[in-house]
Order: structure tokens, then sequence, then C-alpha cells
């Protein structure tokens, strides 16, 4: 994470790799491509179980850049961009490879359907006691809420990439954003006991 | 500095700074987030907050890939982007040309006269096929052994990698313009063909072996504490994955490393993470397979030859039968290497070969 901020705050290489990737810098473009690499596996990974399907994907999303070189403009890569473009390459396939049977499985989808988190909560029958942790308060929201805590949090995106990352408005990423939190804090207890040990200890 | 008592959970969850803390916990930035928590011991609730979220997202979202699979796509990437680029640059300087231009031209016009008279369709893609020069973008094949007698694989280059039991080789189909990468676990002998432009690099998960051409061992168990690196012949310089990384940009990598001459062999140790270099302890390391051994022909078919080489490396080599019918050798093997009995027995008939698709490609115009 710190590596990748480095790389991309520090305009002159990243100016430098631009020029050699345009002129048909091979190690230009690899070098581009490691930047985003593992924000692109690991976005990718949430929509499918399959590693050799998510190498092909980022493999042809690259060489796809590398061939439209001459006529891109600098904002191709850009993390949200990327991964935009790999979140409808994965869709796209995986609609046309037929991979409907895997939908059950994976977190994320193009699917619209946004269930409270409540209803799936009542569904479960040991909530009251449990529920109250974050990971399994998180892993309970619907696959379009889990996304977006995913890019938020995870990937640590502005709402607007958010917003074109998902096809979304920017006020509907900020709606649903605040609906998340203010669902997932109203059933959160929060580890703090065990917080106030770990003060005490670094102190 | 940010004035974060203002912050709410949501806010400090996605600064930098926080994140950065949580996830990258250093001496500087806890000390600084320690004393802000002295000076503002209300907002413990909060910091302890936004610290549970990312750290529980993380933990959720957490991927298994490995820093040597991003290296190895990276290069992939790279590999395949300058294999279209040539193509590129083919397809064009072909049509460039103003003789073969106008060629093109006649062979498409010539083409649709003769699908008019012919009356069918077929053949006009390979037609086509002819007119451009295509480099097909060759995907990357994994072999694994799983049996265990040893398992010869034919690499694009005619080198030989020769995979132990339990072994597991990566390799492009064809190599890119810049060097020949393989990706080994497990164990393995290698026989590589000599091309000083293009160096022969052997990915392990924690060393990279450099050579331009020459035979060595490389054993690289995952379960094992240790990778052992054995040269037979040559010159071979080991490196430590990271240290080999970190010299990528400078391309400075001669100047470091382990350099191995023939009977030498380094060992690297996993938990104490170096390299220590030695005398080869156990010499039947130093050939391709102990099964190999000991074959004599004498006044044989050169045809015969090679179907007892198919037999013994469990290989396909194509010849043509009619053409070799005259070519009868004798030769004794003892410990040579399938490359080297290849190349004694091509000598010996005046024939050479290629190794294409994980076959031997005979070329011979017989023998008289």
């Amino acid at each position: 994470m710190n590596e990748e901020q480095n790389i991309s705050s520090s305009s002159d290489i990243n100016a430098y790799l631009w020029r050699n990737f345009k002129a048909g810098d091979a190690d230009a473009l690899g070098q581009l491509s490691k930047v985003h690499y593992r924000a692109l596996y690991n976005y990718a990974s949430k929509f499918t179980p399959d590693p050799d399907f998510i190498r092909d994907s980022i493999q042809e999303l690259f060489l796809e850049l590398w061939e439209r070189r001459e006529f891109l403009s600098e904002t191709a890569f850009v993390r949200s961009y990327l991964l935009k473009a790999l979140r409808h390459k994965l869709i796209k396939e995986s609609v046309r490879l037929k991979r409907i049977q895997e939908h059950n499985q994976v977190l994320f989808d193009a699917d619209n359907s946004d269930l409270s988190i409540e209803s799936h909560i009542i569904e479960d029958e040991h909530t009251t006691y449990q529920s109250n942790r974050l990971k399994r308060i998180i892993t309970l929201l619907s696959k379009r809420q889990q996304e977006i805590i995913y890019l938020r949090f995870y990937q640590n995106l502005e709402n607007e990439d958010i917003a074109q990352i998902m096809g979304l408005g920017r006020q509907s990423v900020s709606n649903l954003l605040y609906r998340t939190l203010k669902e997932i804090k109203e059933i959160w207890h929060p580890a703090e006991f065990f917080w106030a040990l770990m003060l005490i200890y670094f102190c | 500095m940010h004035n974060y008592h203002s912050y709410t959970v949501e806010d400090l969850a996605t600064d930098e700074m926080f994140r950065s803390w949580v996830i990258d916990t250093t001496s500087e930035n806890s000390a600084f987030w320690n004393r802000w928590l002295n000076e503002n011991p209300d907002k413990a609730g909060l910091i302890g907050q936004a610290r549970e979220l990312v750290l529980e997202v993380h933990e959720i979202y957490k991927d298994d890939l490995s820093p040597e699979m991003i290296d190895f796509e990276i290069q992939e990437i790279t590999r395949l982007a300058d294999l279209r680029k040539r193509e590129q640059r083919n397809i064009l300087s072909f049509f460039a040309h103003p003789v073969r231009r106008a060629a093109a031209v006649l062979v498409l016009a010539g083409t649709l006269g003769w699908m008019y008279y012919s009356g069918q369709s077929l053949k006009t893609e390979t037609a086509s096929a002819e007119a451009q020069p295509t480099v097909s973008i060759e995907p990357m094949i994994v072999k694994t052994n799983h049996t265990d007698k040893d398992m010869t694989v034919l690499l694009s280059d005619n080198s030989v990698a020769t995979l132990m039991k339990g072994s597991s080789i990566r390799y492009p189909k064809t190599f890119g313009e810049r060097n020949r990468s393989v990706f080994l676990t497990g164990e393995a002998f290698f026989d590589v063909s000599k091309n000083p432009q293009k160096p022969f690099l052997v990915f392990t998960n924690e060393t990279v072996t450099k050579v331009l051409g020459t035979s060595f061992r490389v054993k690289a168990f995952d379960e094992d504490n240790t990778v052992m690196v054995l040269v037979k012949t040559g010159t071979v310089s080991v490196y430590q994955k990271t240290e080999y990384e970190s010299l990528s940009e400078k391309t400075e990598r001669e100047v470091s490393g382990v350099v191995l001459k023939p009977n030498q062999q380094v060992v690297f140790i996993r938990d104490q993470n170096r390299l220590e270099r030695g005398a080869v302890a156990n010499p039947n390391l130093l050939s391709e397979s102990s099964l190999h051994r000991e074959l004599v022909f004498d006044e044989k078919p050169v045809t015969e030859v090679f179907e007892a080489l198919e037999n013994i490396y469990g290989i396909v080599i194509v010849y043509n039968a009619a053409i070799l019918s005259e070519c009868v050798i004798s030769a004794q093997f003892n410990d040579e290497n399938l490359k080297q009995r290849m190349n004694a027995i091509c000598q010996a008939i005046g024939a050479s070969y290629d190794m294409i698709n994980g076959e031997i490609i005979i070329n011979s115009k017989g023998c008289s």
C-alpha cells in the first residue's frame, strides 16, 4: 500500500514511465502494471474464485491498453479507471462463459437487489449473540453494500471513484454508504474493552 | 498536520496516515498515534472502532497472491507486449515495401478470382494468413510431474528441463525477446542452449538463477528449508530474489549474486535468508537422471536409436523414416544428457534438430 502511494505521488517517475509506455517500451508497461497488480487481483477475486480466469483477465486488460497506447489519456493508469475496466471485463466474460452458477459463491456481482441488513440477520437464528462482531456483520451485507465497503475501506477510494467503478451516481454512492455505515453501527459492538487493554499495554 | 479532532470513524479509517499505522505499524507512526491518544483520551473509543474497521475489512478481503506470482505475471505481460509489438511491426514493414504491397493485392485478386471459379470459399483464410505473418500470442504452459519417474520437458529454445517427482514448472510456449524465464517449484535439472543475448532465468520462491547456456540443477521444494543450485557445466549466477529485484531497474545485475563454476553448489537457507557456496557433495545430482545411464548402439539404424530415446525420456521425436532409412550409427552413451545425445547423433548423420511444441523435430537430407 505504501509503495503504491509513493510511486503514484512521485509525478516525475510517473511522467517518465508514461512517456516510455507511449513510446512502446514494454518495461514501462510492466512497471505501470506492477503498481496496480495486487489491487486489481484482489478486486477480481471477489467476482470469481478462478485464479486463472483472473490472471487472464488482468493480462488482457493491460495488453489492450498497450495496443491502444497511442490513443490513451493519462487517466488510463489511475487505479479507479483500471478497476472499472476490469470489473466490466469480468462481468462481461462471466456472462459470456455462462459462469452463472458461480454467482452464488462470489462476494460481489452486478446484481442490483439490495435488501437491508436486518432482513439478512432476521433470517439467521443465532443472531442476537454473535452478530455484534464487525466481520460477521459485513459478510451479512448485501453484495452491493459489501462492494461499497470494500472499495471505500480496503481499496481506500473516494466516493466519486466508487461511483465510476460501480456505474452509479455519486449521490447514490454516498446515500448507500451512509445507510450501510448506519446499519452497521446499529448492531456493531466494537471490541472496546479489548482496545482499552491494548492502550494500557502501549502506554 | 491534520486536525484529527473532528474526524469521524469513517474519516480515520480512510486516512492514509492512520491506515499505515494500523496495517503496517512502525515505531514512528505508533509513537505519533500513542502520543495523540494520550493527549486525547476521549477519542480512544473512536480510534478503536476505526482501527477495528480497517483491520476487519482487511481480514475479510485479503488475498493469497505472493510477490513471486506478481513478478511472474508482470514478466508475462511485458513478454506478451513485446511479442505484440513485433507482430505489429512485422505486418507494417511487410506491407511497407511497395513490391510486396503490390504482391499482396495480386494475391488477394488471385484469391478472389480463384474463389469465383472454384466456387468455394474455404481456402480464403489460408490465403490471407499467408499474406500476414502473424506471431500468435502464446499462453503459459504448466507441467507437473505426478509420476514416480523423471519427466523430460522440451523448451522452445532447445533447452531441456528434467523434472523430478512432485515438481512443477511454468514456462511460455515461446520465449520473449529479452530473456528466457521459467518458474520452478520442486527440483529440476536444466540443460540450457547457449544464447548470450537472451539469459535463461530460473525463478524459485527465494532465488533467481541466471545462465547464458550451461547445465545445472535447481532444488527448491516448498517444504524444504533450503534451495540448492548445483552446476555441471558453464557459469551460473545465483541471486536472492529480493536482491535481484532491487537490481532490476539498474541493470547492474552482473556485479552481485554468487557466481558458480562447474562442480560448485550454492545453498540458500530459508530461515537465515542467506546464500552459502561450496563444492557439490553428491555427484549424482550433476546428471539429468540416474535412470538414463548406459546405452550402447552398435551399427544400428538411427530410427531405432530415436525410438529408444523416445521410450527412455517419454518424448516424441518427429522424423522422416524414409529419408533416414540409410542412416546407421554406433554410439555409446554413459552420463550424457538428452541434448548431448541428440547433438552427437545428429552430428554423426549430418542432421540438425529443433524443439517445437515439446517435440524434437529432425531436419535431415538423409545419408548415402
